[in-house]
């Protein structure tokens, strides 16, 4: 499906995995953006990160996952979208639409070597 | 794919079927209700069949493992009262798993169950931290088929042959009280849950995925859901009738892991016994393995984190704290002292609550004509799905008075 076809939001969109240009996972898409142009809504952004949980869970489920997580939200533009199909396929890398912050926090924890 | 891989693929299958729950409750259904239990077994593998075949048609063609489904189809509420139910059963069962080996380390070596529990959290930690994927996966299934001792000691003793075969049929043993009849229905219900557990249908099938499977993949995921499957619950069915001819008649209830080990010790000698209790290690052990590494896959799979061990463990940074950290907590709720007995019997009941939600989006997804086209769900495959669907749901929906009635099947 290409980005210009019309999609269901919540059936087409939502809850799925986002991948970067060199496929690797780089978030959910947990909640979108819209905008009204030519008397239609749009999809303007796509929004991931646990701030963007708001009004998808009870409001004590989202503070105490805001408290863990943090309410962080992080904007993917629409236009940096190559395909939706069973993911959200980017042309961009993840650090570039700030998709990688949280995975590279993690990775300073990790020593490097011993695998195969 | 030439015939050594799929016969690696289907001997790893076989290997690494057996886990600590489903050794537990096999010997204790053959020794309680002698071959009275063996269809339950055949009905829940046939079910396990039906779903793994699934999961890895849908990892093959449309390369969605189990978590990504579920958050998709069930939505970001349901969905995390999924991921936060199968992260607690699926802890348990580790902690039961590792549990398990350090008792039986303790019965081969004599050392103390905590140091031998905390060398096996070395020794697992230092093989998902070295090994990539299919090694991990064929070392420990490979290893664990040494199990095959138990159909080795079975032959050995030389069962009433017609006696197993017709255990093979559905039935309730004659004269049971009602008291009777409840505990029957609880080892029913554990025994499906024991050998349906979800994590094997998420480690499966994200299995599938780190090892970049596609339509050429389907046949060997076939194959090795049935053959292998069918083959590894032989291996339950042995121990269950093992148990049965020996200690049924003796009254000996085989309450500890290591007891079902005694089976291979009789008609073989000392050897039976190391080669029942190594097989017992490397099956127990492998399981620990994959429910920790479920537990990884289902948290990176529902918040979108890098995930695998085909990647280096720097390479995908949550997913490796998250392993890491989900065994260390499992060590340290064996370091409490609970009786793994205890953890086995709530890993039970954990798992069949949360198998509606899991295999839910699995049927779903696998008749989805968008998505998997000419490979979506058949009428066989749909009717079974649907079947077994029916079957978890009412054995999700009797666990809990069951387990409470009977204090967890003791009586």
């Amino acid at each position: 499906m290409s980005p210009r076809d019309r999609i269901q939001l919540v059936g087409g969109l939502l809850d799925l995995p986002i991948l970067d240009i060199e496929g690797r996972y780089c978030g959910i898409v947990d909640d979108v953006e819209l905008e009204e142009a030519d008397d239609e809504l749009r999809v303007k952004a796509l929004l991931v990160g646990p701030g963007a949980y708001r009004g998808r869970l009870p409001a004590w489920a989202f503070n105490l996952l805001c408290r863990v997580a943090g309410a962080r939200i992080t904007r993917v533009p629409w236009d940096a979208i190559e395909r939706v199909t069973g993911a959200v396929v980017l042309t961009v890398s993840a650090a570039t639409c700030g998709l990688h912050r949280s995975e590279d926090k993690a990775r300073r924890l990790i020593p490097r070597g011993g695998a195969m | 794919m030439n015939l050594l891989e799929i016969t690696l693929g289907i001997m790893t299958a076989v290997g690494g079927f057996v886990d600590i729950s489903e050794l537990v409750f096999a010997a204790q259904a053959g020794s309680n209700y002698g071959y009275a239990l063996i269809w339950v077994f055949a009905l829940a593998t046939i079910g396990i069949m039906v779903m793994s075949e699934m999961s890895g048609r849908i990892a093959a063609v449309a390369k969605q493992p189990v978590f990504n489904l579920i958050r998709h189809r069930l939505g970001l509420k349901l969905g995390l009262v999924t991921l936060i139910a199968s992260l607690v059963s699926n802890l348990i069962t580790c902690a039961a798993e590792i549990g398990g080996t350090a008792i039986i380390l303790h019965l081969l070596t004599g050392a103390p169950m905590l140091l031998m529990a905390v060398a096996m959290l070395a020794v697992l930690i230092a093989t998902i931290w070295i090994l990539p994927f299919k090694w991990i996966e064929r070392a420990y299934g490979l290893l664990g088929l040494v199990m095959i001792v138990f159909a080795v000691a079975l032959v050995k003793i030389n069962p009433p042959w017609g006696a197993i075969a017709a255990g093979f049929v559905p039935q309730v043993p004659p004269g049971l009280s009602t008291g009777g009849m409840i505990r029957f229905a609880y080892f029913g219900v554990a025994i499906i849950s024991a050998v349906m557990f979800p994590y094997e249908v998420y480690f499966y099938s994200s299995g599938g995925i780190e090892e970049k499977w596609g339509f050429k993949d389907l046949p060997i995921n076939r194959l090795t859901c049935i053959v292998g499957f069918a083959l590894g619950s032989l291996l339950s069915i042995s121990i269950l009738s093992g148990s049965a001819q020996l200690f049924a008649p003796l009254h000996v209830d085989p309450q500890l892991p290591g007891s079902a080990a005694l089976q291979a010790e009789l008609p073989m000698g000392r050897t039976g016994l190391v080669l029942a209790l190594l097989g017992m290690l490397f099956a127990v052990a492998g399981a620990a393995i994959e429910t920790c590494l479920a537990n990884a896959y289902s948290l990176a799979q529902f918040f979108g984190w890098e995930w695998g061990r085909h990647r280096k463990p720097w390479e995908a940074p949550r997913f490796t704290i998250a392993w890491i950290l989900l065994f260390l907590l499992a060590f340290a709720i064996v370091a409490t002292g609970v009786d793994v007995m205890r953890l086995v019997e709530y890993a039970v009941l954990f798992s069949v609550l949360v198998l509606p939600l899991t295999y839910l989006p699995l049927l779903l997804l696998a008749s989805d004509r968008h998505f998997m086209r000419a490979h979506r769900n058949g009428m066989l495959a749909n009717g079974l799905g649907w079947l077994y669907f029916v079957v978890i749901v009412a054995a999700a929906v009797a666990a809990v008075p069951l387990f409470l009635l009977t204090s967890g099947g003791q009586g």
